[in-house]
Protein backbone atom coordinates (compact mmCIF):
# COMPACT_ATOMS: atom_id res chain seq x y z
CA UNK A 1 0.00 0.00 0.00
CA UNK A 2 1.49 3.26 -1.11
CA UNK A 3 1.55 5.99 1.43
CA UNK A 4 2.82 9.53 1.35
CA UNK A 5 2.82 9.74 5.13
CA UNK A 6 6.16 9.40 6.81
CA UNK A 7 5.48 9.35 10.52
CA UNK A 8 9.15 9.73 11.46
CA UNK A 9 9.14 13.15 9.86
CA UNK A 10 6.60 14.16 12.45
CA UNK A 11 8.78 13.10 15.37
CA UNK A 12 10.84 15.76 17.06
CA UNK A 13 14.58 15.12 16.47
CA UNK A 14 15.31 16.39 20.01
CA UNK A 15 12.73 14.70 22.24
CA UNK A 16 10.87 12.31 19.85
CA UNK A 17 7.70 14.19 20.65
CA UNK A 18 4.90 14.90 18.18
CA UNK A 19 5.41 17.78 15.75
CA UNK A 20 2.70 19.85 14.08
CA UNK A 21 3.01 22.45 11.34
CA UNK A 22 3.20 25.95 12.77
CA UNK A 23 1.84 28.40 10.21
CA UNK A 24 3.27 31.41 12.08
CA UNK A 25 6.82 30.02 11.90
CA UNK A 26 6.30 28.23 8.57
CA UNK A 27 7.96 25.15 10.06
CA UNK A 28 7.31 22.02 12.08
CA UNK A 29 7.07 22.74 15.78
CA UNK A 30 7.32 20.16 18.56
CA UNK A 31 4.29 20.22 20.86
CA UNK A 32 6.48 18.92 23.73
CA UNK A 33 9.77 20.84 23.65
CA UNK A 34 8.88 23.60 21.18
CA UNK A 35 11.87 23.00 18.93
CA UNK A 36 11.40 24.07 15.32
CA UNK A 37 12.53 22.17 12.23
CA UNK A 38 12.38 23.60 8.74
CA UNK A 39 10.79 21.66 5.91
CA UNK A 40 12.36 23.41 2.95
CA UNK A 41 14.54 21.35 0.62
CA UNK A 42 16.59 22.28 -2.45
CA UNK A 43 14.02 20.43 -4.58
CA UNK A 44 11.12 22.63 -3.51
CA UNK A 45 11.13 24.60 -6.76
CA UNK A 46 10.06 21.45 -8.60
CA UNK A 47 6.74 21.56 -6.76
CA UNK A 48 5.53 24.23 -9.19
CA UNK A 49 6.07 21.94 -12.18
CA UNK A 50 3.09 21.31 -14.39
CA UNK A 51 2.22 18.05 -16.10
CA UNK A 52 1.10 17.72 -19.70
CA UNK A 53 -2.17 15.96 -20.39
CA UNK A 54 -3.25 14.50 -23.69
CA UNK A 55 -6.99 13.87 -23.74
CA UNK A 56 -6.70 11.33 -26.55
CA UNK A 57 -3.77 9.38 -25.12
CA UNK A 58 -4.72 9.45 -21.44
CA UNK A 59 -4.84 6.08 -19.68
CA UNK A 60 -6.18 5.11 -16.26
CA UNK A 61 -4.48 6.84 -13.35
CA UNK A 62 -3.19 4.78 -10.44
CA UNK A 63 -4.89 5.36 -7.11
CA UNK A 64 -3.10 5.14 -3.78
CA UNK A 65 -4.35 4.44 -0.29
CA UNK A 66 -3.53 7.16 2.20
CA UNK A 67 -2.31 5.61 5.41
CA UNK A 68 -3.79 8.10 7.81
CA UNK A 69 -6.70 8.63 10.15
CA UNK A 70 -9.68 9.12 7.87
CA UNK A 71 -12.87 10.80 9.02
CA UNK A 72 -15.89 10.06 6.88
CA UNK A 73 -18.79 12.41 7.38
CA UNK A 74 -22.20 10.79 7.77
CA UNK A 75 -23.94 14.02 6.79
CA UNK A 76 -22.25 15.34 3.64
CA UNK A 77 -20.24 12.26 2.64
CA UNK A 78 -16.96 14.15 2.73
CA UNK A 79 -13.82 12.42 3.89
CA UNK A 80 -10.83 14.14 5.42
CA UNK A 81 -7.56 12.63 6.47
CA UNK A 82 -5.50 13.56 9.47
CA UNK A 83 -1.76 13.13 9.53
CA UNK A 84 -0.59 12.77 13.12
CA UNK A 85 -3.31 13.39 15.68
CA UNK A 86 -6.83 14.23 14.62
CA UNK A 87 -8.09 17.47 16.04
CA UNK A 88 -11.80 17.09 15.61
CA UNK A 89 -14.55 14.53 15.67
CA UNK A 90 -16.72 16.73 13.46
CA UNK A 91 -16.61 17.11 9.68
CA UNK A 92 -14.44 20.02 8.62
CA UNK A 93 -16.89 20.85 5.82
CA UNK A 94 -20.34 20.59 7.34
CA UNK A 95 -19.68 20.08 11.06
CA UNK A 96 -21.61 16.80 10.91
CA UNK A 97 -20.60 13.73 12.92
CA UNK A 98 -17.84 11.56 11.43
CA UNK A 99 -16.82 7.94 11.63
CA UNK A 100 -13.14 6.98 11.76
CA UNK A 101 -11.74 4.83 8.98
CA UNK A 102 -8.22 3.55 8.40
CA UNK A 103 -7.54 4.37 4.78
CA UNK A 104 -8.69 6.59 1.97
CA UNK A 105 -8.15 5.76 -1.69
CA UNK A 106 -7.36 8.70 -3.91
CA UNK A 107 -4.85 10.32 -6.22
CA UNK A 108 -1.63 11.62 -4.80
CA UNK A 109 -1.37 15.41 -4.91
CA UNK A 110 1.92 16.65 -6.30
CA UNK A 111 2.22 19.77 -4.23
CA UNK A 112 0.57 22.10 -1.76
CA UNK A 113 0.81 25.61 -0.43
CA UNK A 114 1.34 25.49 3.35
CA UNK A 115 -0.75 27.49 5.79
CA UNK A 116 0.58 31.02 6.33
CA UNK A 117 -2.27 32.38 8.41
CA UNK A 118 -2.68 31.26 12.01
CA UNK A 119 -5.94 29.92 13.37
CA UNK A 120 -6.35 32.96 15.66
CA UNK A 121 -5.91 35.32 12.73
CA UNK A 122 -8.33 33.29 10.60
CA UNK A 123 -10.93 33.42 13.37
CA UNK A 124 -10.60 37.22 13.56
CA UNK A 125 -10.86 37.58 9.77
CA UNK A 126 -13.95 35.38 9.58
CA UNK A 127 -15.54 37.43 12.35
CA UNK A 128 -14.59 40.70 10.63
CA UNK A 129 -16.12 39.48 7.38
CA UNK A 130 -19.39 38.65 9.08
CA UNK A 131 -19.41 41.95 11.00
CA UNK A 132 -19.02 43.87 7.74
CA UNK A 133 -22.13 42.34 6.12
CA UNK A 134 -24.81 44.83 5.11
CA UNK A 135 -28.39 44.02 6.13
CA UNK A 136 -27.26 41.12 8.29
CA UNK A 137 -29.32 40.12 11.33
CA UNK A 138 -28.22 41.99 14.45
CA UNK A 139 -27.49 38.83 16.40
CA UNK A 140 -25.39 37.23 13.63
CA UNK A 141 -22.10 38.55 14.98
CA UNK A 142 -22.72 36.90 18.37
CA UNK A 143 -23.69 33.60 16.76
CA UNK A 144 -20.51 33.52 14.66
CA UNK A 145 -18.36 34.54 17.64
CA UNK A 146 -19.28 31.24 19.31
CA UNK A 147 -18.11 29.17 16.34
CA UNK A 148 -14.52 28.12 15.73
CA UNK A 149 -12.50 27.83 12.54
CA UNK A 150 -10.90 24.54 11.46
CA UNK A 151 -7.92 24.34 9.12
CA UNK A 152 -8.15 21.98 6.17
CA UNK A 153 -6.24 21.38 2.97
CA UNK A 154 -8.70 21.33 0.08
CA UNK A 155 -7.94 19.61 -3.25
CA UNK A 156 -7.66 21.88 -6.28
CA UNK A 157 -6.57 21.65 -9.88
CA UNK A 158 -4.64 24.19 -11.82
CA UNK A 159 -5.10 23.98 -15.57
CA UNK A 160 -3.25 25.72 -18.37
CA UNK A 161 -4.54 25.67 -21.91
CA UNK A 162 -4.54 27.62 -25.14
CA UNK A 163 -7.89 27.99 -26.86
CA UNK A 164 -8.29 28.84 -30.53
CA UNK A 165 -11.89 30.07 -30.56
CA UNK A 166 -14.14 30.60 -33.55
CA UNK A 167 -17.58 32.02 -32.81
CA UNK A 168 -20.89 32.92 -34.41
CA UNK A 169 -23.42 35.23 -32.73
CA UNK A 170 -26.23 37.71 -33.28
CA UNK A 171 -26.69 41.22 -31.95
CA UNK A 172 -29.40 43.87 -32.01
CA UNK A 173 -29.07 47.40 -33.32
CA UNK A 174 -31.56 50.28 -33.67
CA UNK A 175 -32.23 51.48 -37.23
CA UNK A 176 -34.89 54.14 -37.85
CA UNK A 177 -36.82 53.36 -34.64
CA UNK A 178 -36.72 49.63 -35.45
CA UNK A 179 -34.65 46.90 -33.87
CA UNK A 180 -32.63 44.96 -36.41
CA UNK A 181 -30.86 41.67 -35.70
CA UNK A 182 -27.47 41.24 -37.32
CA UNK A 183 -25.19 38.20 -37.47
CA UNK A 184 -21.50 38.28 -36.78
CA UNK A 185 -18.61 35.88 -36.49
CA UNK A 186 -15.00 36.06 -35.51
CA UNK A 187 -11.99 34.28 -34.09
CA UNK A 188 -9.44 34.89 -31.37
CA UNK A 189 -7.03 33.02 -29.15
CA UNK A 190 -7.44 32.79 -25.41
CA UNK A 191 -4.96 31.57 -22.85
CA UNK A 192 -5.85 30.07 -19.49
CA UNK A 193 -2.96 30.16 -17.06
CA UNK A 194 -3.17 28.47 -13.67
CA UNK A 195 -6.96 28.31 -13.76
CA UNK A 196 -7.93 27.11 -10.30
CA UNK A 197 -10.70 24.51 -10.22
CA UNK A 198 -11.94 23.08 -6.91
CA UNK A 199 -11.62 19.30 -6.85
CA UNK A 200 -13.96 19.11 -3.88
CA UNK A 201 -17.73 19.54 -3.97
CA UNK A 202 -17.47 21.37 -0.64
CA UNK A 203 -15.69 24.44 -2.00
CA UNK A 204 -17.76 26.19 -4.64
CA UNK A 205 -16.29 28.34 -7.43
CA UNK A 206 -17.94 31.34 -5.72
CA UNK A 207 -16.03 30.76 -2.49
CA UNK A 208 -12.84 30.16 -4.50
CA UNK A 209 -13.28 33.53 -6.21
CA UNK A 210 -13.87 35.17 -2.85
CA UNK A 211 -10.81 33.86 -1.08
CA UNK A 212 -8.24 33.10 -3.78
CA UNK A 213 -7.51 36.23 -5.78
CA UNK A 214 -3.88 35.60 -6.61
CA UNK A 215 -2.32 32.21 -7.15
CA UNK A 216 1.46 32.27 -6.86
CA UNK A 217 2.92 28.93 -8.07
CA UNK A 218 6.26 29.76 -6.42
CA UNK A 219 4.57 29.21 -3.06
CA UNK A 220 3.92 25.55 -3.89
CA UNK A 221 5.85 22.98 -1.87
CA UNK A 222 6.18 19.24 -2.45
CA UNK A 223 3.44 17.17 -0.87
CA UNK A 224 4.90 16.11 2.49
CA UNK A 225 3.37 14.84 5.68
CA UNK A 226 5.05 17.58 7.68
CA UNK A 227 2.96 20.32 6.08
CA UNK A 228 -0.23 18.43 6.87
CA UNK A 229 0.59 17.71 10.52
CA UNK A 230 -2.05 19.26 12.72
CA UNK A 231 -4.47 19.98 9.89
CA UNK A 232 -7.19 18.00 8.16
CA UNK A 233 -6.83 17.29 4.46
CA UNK A 234 -9.27 16.11 1.84
CA UNK A 235 -7.54 13.96 -0.70
CA UNK A 236 -7.97 14.11 -4.46
CA UNK A 237 -10.68 11.74 -5.60
CA UNK A 238 -11.13 13.05 -9.14
CA UNK A 239 -9.37 11.85 -12.27
CA UNK A 240 -7.86 14.50 -14.55
CA UNK A 241 -10.73 13.89 -16.98
CA UNK A 242 -13.24 14.64 -14.20
CA UNK A 243 -11.30 17.77 -13.33
CA UNK A 244 -11.44 18.85 -16.95
CA UNK A 245 -15.23 18.43 -16.91
CA UNK A 246 -15.37 20.86 -13.97
CA UNK A 247 -13.07 23.19 -15.85
CA UNK A 248 -15.25 23.03 -18.97
CA UNK A 249 -18.19 24.60 -17.11
CA UNK A 250 -16.05 27.50 -15.88
CA UNK A 251 -14.29 27.86 -19.21
CA UNK A 252 -17.57 28.08 -21.14
CA UNK A 253 -18.75 31.06 -19.08
CA UNK A 254 -15.42 32.87 -19.46
CA UNK A 255 -15.30 32.22 -23.22
CA UNK A 256 -18.87 33.50 -23.70
CA UNK A 257 -18.03 36.63 -21.73
CA UNK A 258 -14.89 37.13 -23.80
CA UNK A 259 -16.87 36.68 -27.05
CA UNK A 260 -19.31 39.41 -25.92
CA UNK A 261 -16.40 41.75 -25.26
CA UNK A 262 -14.80 40.78 -28.59
CA UNK A 263 -18.01 41.65 -30.49
CA UNK A 264 -18.29 44.83 -28.40
CA UNK A 265 -21.94 45.52 -29.27
CA UNK A 266 -25.09 45.54 -27.20
CA UNK A 267 -27.75 42.87 -27.44
CA UNK A 268 -25.36 40.02 -28.24
CA UNK A 269 -27.23 36.71 -28.13
CA UNK A 270 -27.40 33.27 -29.66
CA UNK A 271 -23.67 32.73 -29.19
CA UNK A 272 -22.17 29.56 -30.65
CA UNK A 273 -18.49 28.75 -30.66
CA UNK A 274 -15.94 26.08 -31.34
CA UNK A 275 -12.63 25.88 -29.55
CA UNK A 276 -9.49 23.91 -30.25
CA UNK A 277 -7.68 23.23 -27.01
CA UNK A 278 -3.92 22.74 -27.02
CA UNK A 279 -1.10 22.91 -24.50
CA UNK A 280 -3.10 21.33 -21.72
CA UNK A 281 -1.14 21.15 -18.46
CA UNK A 282 -2.32 20.47 -14.96
CA UNK A 283 -1.29 20.36 -11.34
CA UNK A 284 -3.00 18.30 -8.63
CA UNK A 285 -2.55 20.42 -5.53
CA UNK A 286 -3.87 21.09 -2.03
CA UNK A 287 -4.64 24.60 -0.83
CA UNK A 288 -5.09 25.64 2.80
CA UNK A 289 -8.34 27.10 4.05
CA UNK A 290 -9.99 27.65 7.41
CA UNK A 291 -13.69 26.88 7.57
CA UNK A 292 -15.99 28.32 10.20
CA UNK A 293 -19.39 26.65 10.60
CA UNK A 294 -22.36 28.30 12.16
CA UNK A 295 -26.06 27.68 12.26
CA UNK A 296 -28.51 30.53 11.93
CA UNK A 297 -32.22 29.86 12.38
CA UNK A 298 -31.68 26.17 11.73
CA UNK A 299 -29.70 26.68 8.54
CA UNK A 300 -26.05 25.58 8.38
CA UNK A 301 -23.72 28.15 6.87
CA UNK A 302 -19.98 28.54 6.55
CA UNK A 303 -17.36 31.24 6.23
CA UNK A 304 -14.12 30.25 4.53
CA UNK A 305 -10.80 32.02 5.12
CA UNK A 306 -7.87 31.57 2.76
CA UNK A 307 -4.97 30.05 4.68
CA UNK A 308 -2.48 31.85 2.44
CA UNK A 309 -3.57 35.49 2.34
CA UNK A 310 -6.43 35.55 4.82
CA UNK A 311 -9.25 36.67 2.53
CA UNK A 312 -12.65 35.63 3.88
CA UNK A 313 -15.84 34.82 2.03
CA UNK A 314 -18.84 32.72 2.79
CA UNK A 315 -22.53 32.29 3.28
CA UNK A 316 -24.60 34.80 5.18
CA UNK A 317 -28.23 35.35 6.10
CA UNK A 318 -30.14 38.58 5.47
CA UNK A 319 -32.41 40.41 7.87
CA UNK A 320 -35.81 40.85 6.12
CA UNK A 321 -36.52 43.94 8.22
CA UNK A 322 -33.24 45.62 7.28
CA UNK A 323 -33.78 44.72 3.61
CA UNK A 324 -37.23 46.30 3.81
CA UNK A 325 -35.69 49.37 5.47
CA UNK A 326 -33.16 49.82 2.67
CA UNK A 327 -35.90 49.19 0.08
CA UNK A 328 -38.11 51.84 1.75
CA UNK A 329 -35.30 54.43 1.68
CA UNK A 330 -34.49 53.79 -1.99
CA UNK A 331 -38.19 53.72 -2.89
CA UNK A 332 -38.69 57.04 -1.11
CA UNK A 333 -35.85 58.62 -3.08
CA UNK A 334 -37.29 57.33 -6.39
CA UNK A 335 -40.81 58.47 -5.42
CA UNK A 336 -39.70 61.99 -4.39
CA UNK A 337 -37.70 62.48 -7.60
CA UNK A 338 -40.65 61.10 -9.60
CA UNK A 339 -43.18 63.37 -7.86
CA UNK A 340 -41.06 66.47 -8.51
CA UNK A 341 -40.47 65.37 -12.09
CA UNK A 342 -44.19 64.83 -12.72
CA UNK A 343 -45.23 68.00 -10.88
CA UNK A 344 -42.86 70.21 -12.85
CA UNK A 345 -44.14 68.77 -16.13
CA UNK A 346 -40.76 67.59 -17.39
CA UNK A 347 -40.97 65.36 -20.48
CA UNK B 1 -61.92 78.52 1.55
CA UNK B 2 -59.37 77.47 -1.08
CA UNK B 3 -57.14 75.55 1.31
CA UNK B 4 -59.62 72.74 2.24
CA UNK B 5 -60.38 72.20 -1.45
CA UNK B 6 -56.68 71.92 -2.25
CA UNK B 7 -56.16 69.43 0.57
CA UNK B 8 -59.12 67.35 -0.64
CA UNK B 9 -57.71 67.36 -4.16
CA UNK B 10 -54.37 66.17 -2.88
CA UNK B 11 -55.81 63.40 -0.73
CA UNK B 12 -56.09 60.85 -3.54
CA UNK B 13 -52.55 61.48 -4.95
CA UNK B 14 -51.18 61.36 -1.39
CA UNK B 15 -52.88 58.03 -0.76
CA UNK B 16 -51.60 56.77 -4.10
CA UNK B 17 -48.08 57.89 -3.11
CA UNK B 18 -48.32 55.95 0.15
CA UNK B 19 -49.61 52.88 -1.68
CA UNK B 20 -46.79 53.23 -4.22
CA UNK B 21 -44.24 53.50 -1.40
CA UNK B 22 -45.61 50.36 0.25
CA UNK B 23 -45.68 48.36 -3.00
CA UNK B 24 -42.24 49.59 -4.08
CA UNK B 25 -40.79 48.65 -0.68
CA UNK B 26 -42.28 45.18 -0.80
CA UNK B 27 -41.32 44.52 -4.41
CA UNK B 28 -37.89 46.09 -3.82
CA UNK B 29 -36.73 43.64 -1.14
CA UNK B 30 -35.26 41.11 -3.66
CA UNK B 31 -33.74 44.02 -5.58
CA UNK B 32 -32.02 45.36 -2.46
CA UNK B 33 -30.72 41.88 -1.76
CA UNK B 34 -29.36 41.75 -5.30
CA UNK B 35 -27.85 45.21 -4.86
CA UNK B 36 -25.97 44.05 -1.76
CA UNK B 37 -24.85 40.88 -3.56
CA UNK B 38 -23.53 42.94 -6.48
CA UNK B 39 -21.84 45.41 -4.11
CA UNK B 40 -20.14 42.58 -2.22
CA UNK B 41 -19.14 40.87 -5.47
CA UNK B 42 -17.59 44.08 -6.79
CA UNK B 43 -15.57 44.52 -3.61
CA UNK B 44 -14.75 40.96 -2.61
CA UNK B 45 -14.73 38.62 -5.60
CA UNK B 46 -11.89 38.39 -8.07
CA UNK B 47 -12.87 40.60 -11.00
CA UNK B 48 -13.53 38.72 -14.21
CA UNK B 49 -13.85 35.36 -12.43
CA UNK B 50 -16.83 33.09 -12.99
CA UNK B 51 -18.10 33.70 -9.45
CA UNK B 52 -17.96 37.43 -10.08
CA UNK B 53 -19.78 37.10 -13.42
CA UNK B 54 -22.50 34.93 -11.90
CA UNK B 55 -22.93 37.26 -8.92
CA UNK B 56 -23.35 40.45 -10.89
CA UNK B 57 -25.61 38.86 -13.52
CA UNK B 58 -29.18 40.09 -13.10
CA UNK B 59 -28.24 43.52 -11.76
CA UNK B 60 -30.74 45.15 -14.13
CA UNK B 61 -33.59 44.08 -11.82
CA UNK B 62 -32.43 46.86 -9.45
CA UNK B 63 -32.71 49.51 -12.18
CA UNK B 64 -36.09 48.17 -13.39
CA UNK B 65 -37.48 48.42 -9.87
CA UNK B 66 -36.27 52.00 -9.39
CA UNK B 67 -37.38 53.05 -12.88
CA UNK B 68 -40.86 51.57 -12.39
CA UNK B 69 -41.19 53.32 -9.02
CA UNK B 70 -40.00 56.60 -10.47
CA UNK B 71 -42.37 56.27 -13.45
CA UNK B 72 -45.45 55.69 -11.26
CA UNK B 73 -44.41 58.62 -9.05
CA UNK B 74 -44.18 60.96 -12.06
CA UNK B 75 -47.82 60.20 -12.92
CA UNK B 76 -48.87 60.88 -9.33
CA UNK B 77 -46.88 64.14 -9.32
CA UNK B 78 -48.54 65.27 -12.55
CA UNK B 79 -51.95 64.20 -11.20
CA UNK B 80 -51.41 66.11 -7.93
CA UNK B 81 -50.65 69.35 -9.78
CA UNK B 82 -53.22 69.16 -12.60
CA UNK B 83 -55.93 67.13 -10.85
CA UNK B 84 -56.34 65.22 -14.12
CA UNK B 85 -55.36 61.55 -13.76
CA UNK B 86 -56.29 60.54 -17.31
CA UNK B 87 -54.27 63.41 -18.71
CA UNK B 88 -51.33 62.54 -16.49
CA UNK B 89 -51.38 58.95 -17.75
CA UNK B 90 -51.56 60.14 -21.37
CA UNK B 91 -48.64 62.51 -20.86
CA UNK B 92 -46.59 59.70 -19.30
CA UNK B 93 -46.68 57.55 -22.46
CA UNK B 94 -43.65 59.26 -24.02
CA UNK B 95 -41.78 58.75 -20.74
CA UNK B 96 -42.82 55.08 -20.78
CA UNK B 97 -41.49 54.62 -24.30
CA UNK B 98 -38.14 56.09 -23.35
CA UNK B 99 -38.02 53.94 -20.23
CA UNK B 100 -38.75 50.81 -22.26
CA UNK B 101 -35.93 51.72 -24.64
CA UNK B 102 -33.59 52.10 -21.66
CA UNK B 103 -34.86 48.83 -20.20
CA UNK B 104 -34.14 46.92 -23.42
CA UNK B 105 -30.64 48.43 -23.56
CA UNK B 106 -30.03 47.47 -19.92
CA UNK B 107 -31.26 43.92 -20.48
CA UNK B 108 -28.87 43.61 -23.39
CA UNK B 109 -25.91 44.69 -21.30
CA UNK B 110 -26.83 42.65 -18.21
Amino acid sequence: MASPVVQSELQCPNCAGQCVYDSAQQALSCVSCGSVSRLETPEDAAAANEFPYDIDAAGPEPMIAFDAVVHRCETCGGSVTFVAKSLSTRCSYCDGPVVVDTSDDGYEPRSLIPFRITETDAQARAQAWVDARMAAPSDLSGVVAQARVAGIYVPFWTFDSREAIRYWAKYRIRRNKRTVVRSTQGAFDMQFDDMLIPASPHVTPLIRDGILHDFVPERLRPYRAGYLAGFAAEQHHQTVAEGLEMKAVEKALLIRNRIKRHINKSGVHNIRYHTDTTGLHYRRILLPVYILHYTYQGKAKKVVVCGIEGRAYGERPFSPLKLAGYAAVLSAVAVVIGLIWGATGLL
Amino acid sequence: MLLPVAITDLAAPALATLALMACATLIGIPSVRKLITVYEAKHELRHGSTGWLRSIAGWSIIVFWLMATWFCATIIGDWAVTGDLDGAISRSMLRLRILLEIAVALMDSD
